[in-house]
């Protein structure tokens, strides 16, 4: 019985420890699966989307940067994270 | 690709370590090679170029190195190009434009010809290869006659743009055989994560301080706002940097390797000595071990000495940018080790500690003044603030809110600073095993959590260490 108990507990120890990597995967996925916007009200802009493959576009660099662009306008729930920081942040940057 | 960035994270990480798990023991080499390289050509996709050749060109003069027969003019011969080399491209890539500017002021010409861009992480891997060659000069070591491990030592992603400087002695062996648990990988996930507050959480937001300060004019900062930017500042480049190492710490560790650590609490040191022995401590080895040592270190005569460690001190300033007030930042910490080692060591024991420690952050607050100002009348103006000499308020009111505003931070970075938070978990561990690997490990879910927000949140993160 204690060793059964021992077992679960390390059990769970462990798939604590992974939630970390297992959060970086479900994100990764439901940004693969979830379909991309191309207008964010929030922030009254367009959002960066996939760019188009060109050779000298990955050589002097731009490609690069549009595929960072895009992954970070596209990633999932973006306003719901966005939100998070800013509460966070007011417990820091108090003005009193 | 910076490593606080959201592809890195949620994109390239994901990915390599599938793959590197997925296809198991003989093609985990084959696989962090190639995800390093890509790293590695996704910034730089012309000077992974430069990069390659560099390794094939040492590569090849280290195999001739390691045969038993060649003579000891020639293994002196193959040395001196791989230096002239390595150095070659260095000066050129990283040095070239500050050499023809200090150049033209001085004969006051025009010399300002196209600089090339500086290739991320030279300094880094270049000073990796350069040990690589000289141990196995020395005979300390053998040439890796494979050249994919050779590669791998040198482009492997976690450590390759921003450091700790890896001696290939240290982790020869684990490049062929190195052992992957399930739980070194938890631990290299925790101190990636670590890491990533550090430079997310903390050194980006003190660091909004800085840059606000810094864009003020300087009629504008009054004497608290001056001391309040530059701790900022100091505070962030710690985070920042530390950071950075924790990271590639811990991203080694997630792929079965152990790397050195690369800072130990810099900030609690009592002695500008045991601060360099605490901060980028694989930078200060690399100089005391290739350049300090063979030029005869301290076993030589007392002018000699000064001389070496002046060396050292100038080009460790040199190393962090072509730019003049980094060798005067290190020649600034150059005088103050060789005044604590001629007297003020001796006297220093009778010091209080912490007066000892008031001495310490002064002078390091200050030095930082050097490193980041690029020009001497912007470092003296600075200066003059921060003591009070000229017509600048002591207090404001702007100062005095943005006191109120940033308080909690500043508390936090300071506490994140020492080695408290460490022990006080440690007490933690002893008392209660279980409840601590499970508080510790949600901990850890918390913060990837708030990263993610933070990340999100900005877009533009670049690190400071990139310009190195």
């Amino acid at each position: 019985m204690r060793k059964n108990n021992k077992k679960n507990c390390s059990i769970i120890e462990n798939i604590v420890s992974m939630l970390p990597i297992l959060f970086i995967l479900t994100m990764f996925i439901l940004h693969l699966v979830m379909p991309n916007k191309t207008f964010s009200k929030e922030e009254q802009r367009y959002l960066a989307q996939w760019p188009d493959f060109y050779i000298e576009k990955v050589i002097d660099g731009s490609y690069e940067t549009k595929v960072e662009a895009y992954f970070s306008d596209q990633f999932p729930f973006r306003n719901f994270w966005v939100h998070i920081q800013e509460d966070f942040n007011e417990i820091f940057h108090k003005v009193n | 690709m910076v490593f606080s960035s959201l592809f890195f994270i949620f994109a390239f990480l994901p990915i390599t370590v599938i793959l590197y798990y997925l296809f198991g023991n003989h093609l985990k080499n084959i696989i962090l090679l190639t995800a390093s390289l890509f790293f590695y050509a996704w910034g730089e996709p012309v000077y992974v170029l430069l990069m390659c050749t560099s390794i094939m060109v040492n590569y090849c003069i280290c195999i001739l190195l390691g045969r038993g027969k060649a003579s000891r003019r020639k293994r002196k011969f193959l040395l001196i190009i791989s230096l002239a080399f390595n150095l070659g491209c260095l000066a050129y890539f990283k040095y070239f434009g500050m050499i023809m500017s200090t150049i033209g002021s001085i004969g006051n010409w025009n010399l300002n010809i196209g600089t090339p861009a500086l290739p991320i992480g030279i300094s880094f891997y270049t000073f990796q290869i350069l040990s690589y060659v000289i141990d196995v000069y020395r005979g300390k070591i053998k040439s890796q006659k494979n050249l994919t491990l050779l590669s791998l030592y040198i482009t492997m992603f976690p450590q390759l743009v921003a450091g700790p400087i890896v001696n290939y002695g240290d982790i020869e062996l684990q490049l062929a055989h190195r052992k992957m648990t399930f739980k070194k990988f938890a631990s290299g996930l925790r101190r990636f994560l670590c890491g990533l507050a550090k430079k997310v959480l903390l050194a980006n937001n003190i660091g909004l301080l800085w840059s606000e300060v810094k864009a003020m004019q300087s009629i504008e900062i009054s004497v608290l706002m001056s001391w309040l930017g530059i701790i900022a500042f100091t505070l962030q480049i710690y985070f920042d940097f530390s950071g950075y190492s924790d990271m590639a710490i811990g991203l080694g560790k997630m792929f079965g390797f152990r790397f050195k650590e690369n800072f130990q609490y810099p900030y609690i040191s009592q002695s500008i000595s045991e601060f360099w022995r605490r901060w980028h401590i694989s930078l200060g080895s690399w100089f005391k071990e290739y350049v300090y040592i063979p030029f005869g270190g301290n076993r030589v005569g007392k002018w000699k000495m000064i001389r070496n460690l002046f060396l050292v001190w100038f080009l460790t300033g040199l190393w962090h940018g072509a730019s003049w007030n980094f060798v005067l930042w290190g020649l600034y910490f150059g005088t103050l080790i060789l005044m604590e080692k001629l007297f003020l060591q001796k006297s220093m024991i009778r010091w209080p500690k912490a007066i000892r420690h008031i001495y310490l952050l002064m002078f390091v607050v200050i030095g930082w003044v050097f490193f980041e100002f690029s020009n001497l009348t912007d470092i003296l103006n600075f200066l003059q603030i921060m003591f009070g000499v000229g017509d600048n308020p002591i207090i404001d009111s702007q100062a005095i809110i943005k006191l109120k505003t940033y308080i909690c931070l500043y508390i936090l970075c300071i506490i994140a600073a020492s080695p408290w938070p460490k022990k006080l978990a440690l007490l933690f561990k002893r008392i209660h095993f279980k409840i601590y690997r499970l508080a510790i490990n949600l901990y850890y879910c918390l913060l990837m959590f708030l990263s993610t927000a933070y990340i999100v949140s900005s877009t533009y993160n670049p690190f400071i260490y990139f310009r190195f």
